[in-house]
């Protein structure tokens, strides 16, 4: 997909899983290879254009693109929501100073949940002046009234909250449709389009004997008191009924108030359970109880309190059609004791709004009916996305509809014809081929570090505590680049077969008929194939990976780089065990002869690049590549030995002393060994008559 | 069965295999020295598959130059450029523009591609960067063996599809000869004995009687012995 770095993706024909499996169409493997490069600040800014609320997204995202991860195959999915939250956590991006506003018209916005600030978020870049209002006193909608502290801090959700301000979009708080302000009255003030994204502030209830007792609390309420007034009360005994992500949030919260026992009930089995693993696995490690495939009968009581909960045992859940549709067993009556039931069942609108607005249609679950492609309700100039049209949406969908309805309204309002064309289907790259799979290096997944589970029930803290910049780059260098790997231009190949013979991975084939190589998504972006084509033929399908050929002359137009004396320039292979502290010390102490040129692989380089190095100025040139057990794509070390000796038999032939040249295998998690040999290269040089 | 060749209808390109060798360094530096402006000229074809003469050459043997220079305090200029086929008039003409205020030219085309470049323009200096040394092919990744000598008389359909004139030392029409020592030649212990691996060839097509005749002398007239030699296909000659 074409972005920042990407640009023209007309190379790209099968687009990598990860980011066609999310409703954004982030760029998930762009990012995570500009991470796997070091290159942070770019990475975020890649991240934030596409996604208006990184931080939060980073913590609380289902990441359906780890499920679509092709790392699936191998071992493990990348991180990709984790690193996204290293970025989020980490960096920042400074707003263009003079934003104005292109057009005259203003934009409403009902909510400042996900699907409100992403709408808020586009259509402010586009041009417009939006004002969101929100019914509570502070931005982030379900982020910050129903997720609780301990998965996602409030400060991630401001930081996102005020990039979005700093774009130019208003946020009137405490302002509630259809008490405070009305659709005429927006109408009045001159705004020319209303989105309504208000989500799903009910709790669904239980049409079962018992539900009105003393000590039924209603979940979103539930979360909604922890986690703004702070104020909840329960007993000592909590279940919670239910097993979605609502319900685990809702037992997790309970046990940071302290009662004796938090149990949870739900019809599904442990497998059916509509969340994910992680956090079914957070819940029962925090201490609650789980009771799978019980279905409520009834809430029992005592002196109008409740008591416990009689149950059923469920036959199935979902009936031959795959309707959610539970059967009992008959006689299986038991009952759970407790003293206070959380009912976390689901959500659902709370419509009253849209009292005297009889235009917009409205589902019996009570979601306004939109067109699903423009968001517009059936009443001109109103639009509606988000859980209230979703029913049920996770923070990615919302988003994606608040950011389609942005480009409608825009559409609707100039009269044109604006398409984003990363909604655009691309077939996905196909999972890796199974005898490839053994080709590829297993690359352990990177863990999340979480307080101790002793620790955390005192408060409500962050548990998971984030990568560090270490971890973060080591967990991207396992992704695969699928889709934007090598490519070859049909027009210049000449079918030598090179790249045929020579791929570690046996990527590269002639198809039957054809005389030019084709590379398909298996490719793992070694770079062998680039270097060794005679034609030039191939290249890697984004710009983002230059070969090290942009940090050579990058470190050229320094124009204090003359005076240094001896220069000498390092290639290194990134992919040794990037260790932050050590990179920084070896920096540090070579910083006035060295100048670093970190490559993921060194098999990438081109022997003419180290040519052009003494070419522009370089006193002596340094490789240092990884030792052979270590080598990311396991074959690489061979050729860069070849490729340097070649090097070396051109610059002999040249006349050059053999001192300016060194090739040095060894790891560079090891700095001391490196330091080491720079020292003494230097020392050479220094000797020597350069 | 659709013939094989019609497989590769409507494409581009299909190569004669003539294998060239890179020129030692030192000797283009000699040729092209005193030149102010050089252009660096690859060729598409034969030599881009034997990696003597492609666009990744051009740009090894640029930077090759360029750095010579430096070394030696000197200045120059080194363009890149290539063609599809250095032995076609009209692909060579569009490289005019570019190499018109060049001094020189370092062809790293085959002979015939030096040549054809020299011919259209007289008033450059163009030099061989590469040693055209044979027709033949890979046998394996970045190993080339000579194939054949272009004699002119192919005598492939009696000897097994193995040619004992580019293949055999002394190109010998009736062999093995004495110097044939397990199945190697005595010029090279890396070079096969050809008339053995014609023989096992008869051998396994049931035709070893055909090794009793002895085959007269070869006419060599047909092969270098005679150039230049031509060739012309009436039908397509146009009249001028």
């Amino acid at each position: 997909m074409a972005n920042l770095y990407t640009k023209s993706d007309k190379k790209i024909n099968e687009e990598a899983p990860c980011i066609l499996a999310c409703p954004i169409r982030q760029d998930a493997r762009d990012y995570v290879q500009l991470i796997a490069r070091g290159r942070f600040s770019e990475a975020y800014r890649l991240v934030r254009e596409r996604n208006p609320l990184p931080s939060a997204c980073g913590r609380i995202c289902t990441h359906p693109c780890e499920t679509k991860c092709r790392r699936n195959s191998t071992e493990a999915p990348i991180a990709i929501a984790w690193l996204k939250r290293f970025l989020g956590d980490n960096f920042s991006e400074e707003t263009r100073k003079n934003f104005t506003e292109k057009y005259p018209e203003k934009i409403a916005i009902i909510g400042a949940g996900p699907a409100g600030l992403a709408a808020a978020n586009d259509l402010a870049l586009l041009g417009y002046s939006c004002t969101i209002f929100e019914s509570n006193p502070t931005p982030g909608g379900m982020l910050r009234m129903g997720v609780p502290t301990y998965r996602l801090p409030r400060t991630a959700i401001d930081n996102d909250v005020e990039f979005i301000k700093k774009l130019g979009a208003e946020i009137k708080y405490n302002t509630t449709l259809g008490a405070d302000i009305t659709f005429d009255s927006l109408k009045k003030e001159g705004f020319s389009a209303i989105f309504i994204s208000v989500g799903l502030l009910e709790s669904r209830t239980l049409n079962i004997e018992g539900v009105n007792l003393e000590g039924v609390l209603k979940g979103v309420s539930f979360l909604h008191e922890v986690n703004t007034a702070g104020n909840a009360k329960i007993g000592k005994n909590v279940l919670v009924i239910g097993g979605g992500a609502v319900a685990m949030d809702c037992a997790r919260t309970a046990l940071r108030l302290k009662p004796d026992k938090v149990s949870v009930a739900c019809l599904e089995s442990r497998k059916e359970m509509p969340t994910t693993d992680f956090e079914i696995e957070e819940t029962i490690h925090e201490g609650a109880i789980l009771y799978n495939s019980v279905g409520p009968k009834r809430i029992i009581g005592k002196n109008g309190k409740v008591s416990g909960l009689e149950t059923l045992k469920v036959k199935y859940v979902f009936d031959e059609q795959k309707r959610f549709n539970p059967a009992f067993y008959e006689g299986s009556e038991s009952v759970i004791e407790a003293d206070t039931i959380i009912l976390a069942i689901g959500q659902a609108s709370n419509l009253s709004f849209l009292k005297g607005q009889e235009g917009i249609q409205v589902t019996r679950g009570g979601t306004i009916i939109v067109n699903p492609h423009t968001f517009s309700t059936a009443v001109h100039g109103i639009y509606a996305g988000g859980d209230v049209v979703l029913g049920r949406g996770t923070m990615t969908e919302c988003m994606a509809q608040g950011k389609k309805a942005a480009i409608s309204i825009h559409n609707a309002l100039r009269n044109a014809t604006l398409k984003d064309e990363k909604w655009a289907e691309k077939p996905a790259v196909p999972d890796i081929a199974a005898p490839k799979i053994a080709l590829i290096k297993k690359e352990q997944k990177q863990d999340m570090p979480t307080m101790p589970s002793d620790k955390r029930l005192d408060n409500f803290e962050e548990v998971e505590l984030g990568f560090s910049l270490n971890t973060a780059v080591k967990e991207a260098q396992r992704c695969m680049n699928c889709g934007a790997g090598a490519f070859v231009d049909d027009n210049l190949c000449v079918g030598c077969l090179t790249c045929v013979r020579i791929c570690p991975f046996e990527v590269p084939k002639i198809k039957k008929g054809d005389t030019t190589a084709y590379i398909d998504g298996d490719c793992q972006s070694c770079g062998l194939c680039i270097v060794e084509c005679p034609a030039k033929a191939i290249s890697f399908k984004t710009p983002l990976e230059d070969r090290g050929k942009d940090s050579l002359e990058a470190i050229f137009k320094d124009k204090y780089i003359q005076g240094v004396k001896p220069l000498i320039i390092n290639f290194y292979c990134q992919y040794s065990a990037y260790k932050e502290e050590k990179e920084r010390a070896t920096d540090n102490l070579l910083v006035f002869h060295f100048r670093r040129i970190g490559v993921l692989g060194l098999g990438k380089v081109d022997p003419s690049l180290y040519l052009k190095a003494f070419e522009l100025g370089a006193h002596g040139l340094l490789i240092t590549a990884c030792k052979d057990d270590e080598c990311h794509f396991c074959k690489e070390k061979e050729w860069v030995e070849k490729r340097t000796k070649y090097t070396t038999q051109i610059l002999s032939g040249l006349g050059m002393d053999a001192r300016r040249f060194q090739i040095q295998f060894v790891s560079s998690q090891n700095g001391k060994e490196i330091i080491d040999i720079a020292f003494k290269m230097v020392e050479e040089l220094r000797n020597s008559s350069i | 069965m659709k013939p094989a060749l019609h497989n590769f209808q409507n494409k581009k390109r299909q190569f004669l295999m003539i294998v060239a060798a890179s020129k030692p360094f030192q000797e283009i530096k000699q040729m092209l020295s005193g030149f102010k402006k050089v252009c660096v000229l690859g060729c598409g074809s034969c030599v881009t598959i034997c990696h003597t003469g492609g666009e990744k050459q051009v740009a090894e043997l640029a930077a090759q130059i360029r750095l010579a220079a430096k070394l030696e305090g000197r200045q120059v200029e080194v363009l890149e450029d290539s063609t599809l086929r250095q032995c076609e008039w009209e692909f060579i003409d569009d490289i005019k523009e570019i190499i018109k205020d060049c001094d020189a030219v370092l062809s790293i085309a085959c002979g015939v591609g030096v040549q054809y470049m020299a011919e259209r323009f007289p008033r450059i200096r163009i030099f061989p960067g590469v040693n055209t040394t044979f027709m033949g092919g890979p046998t394996e990744q970045g190993i080339f063996w000579e194939r054949c000598a272009g004699c002119g008389n192919c005598i492939l359909a009696t000897t097994g599809g193995l040619c004992p004139v580019s293949r055999c030392a002394k190109s010998l029409m009736n062999g093995p000869c004495g110097g044939s020592q397990n199945g190697k030649c005595e010029v090279s212990q890396e070079t096969p004995c050809v008339w053995n691996q014609i023989y096992d060839q008869l051998d396994t097509q049931q035709l070893l009687a055909t090794m009793e005749t002895i085959v007269p002398p070869k006419d060599w007239t047909t092969g270098m012995e005679n150039h230049p030699r031509k060739m012309v296909i009436e039908h397509l000659v146009m009249k001028k």
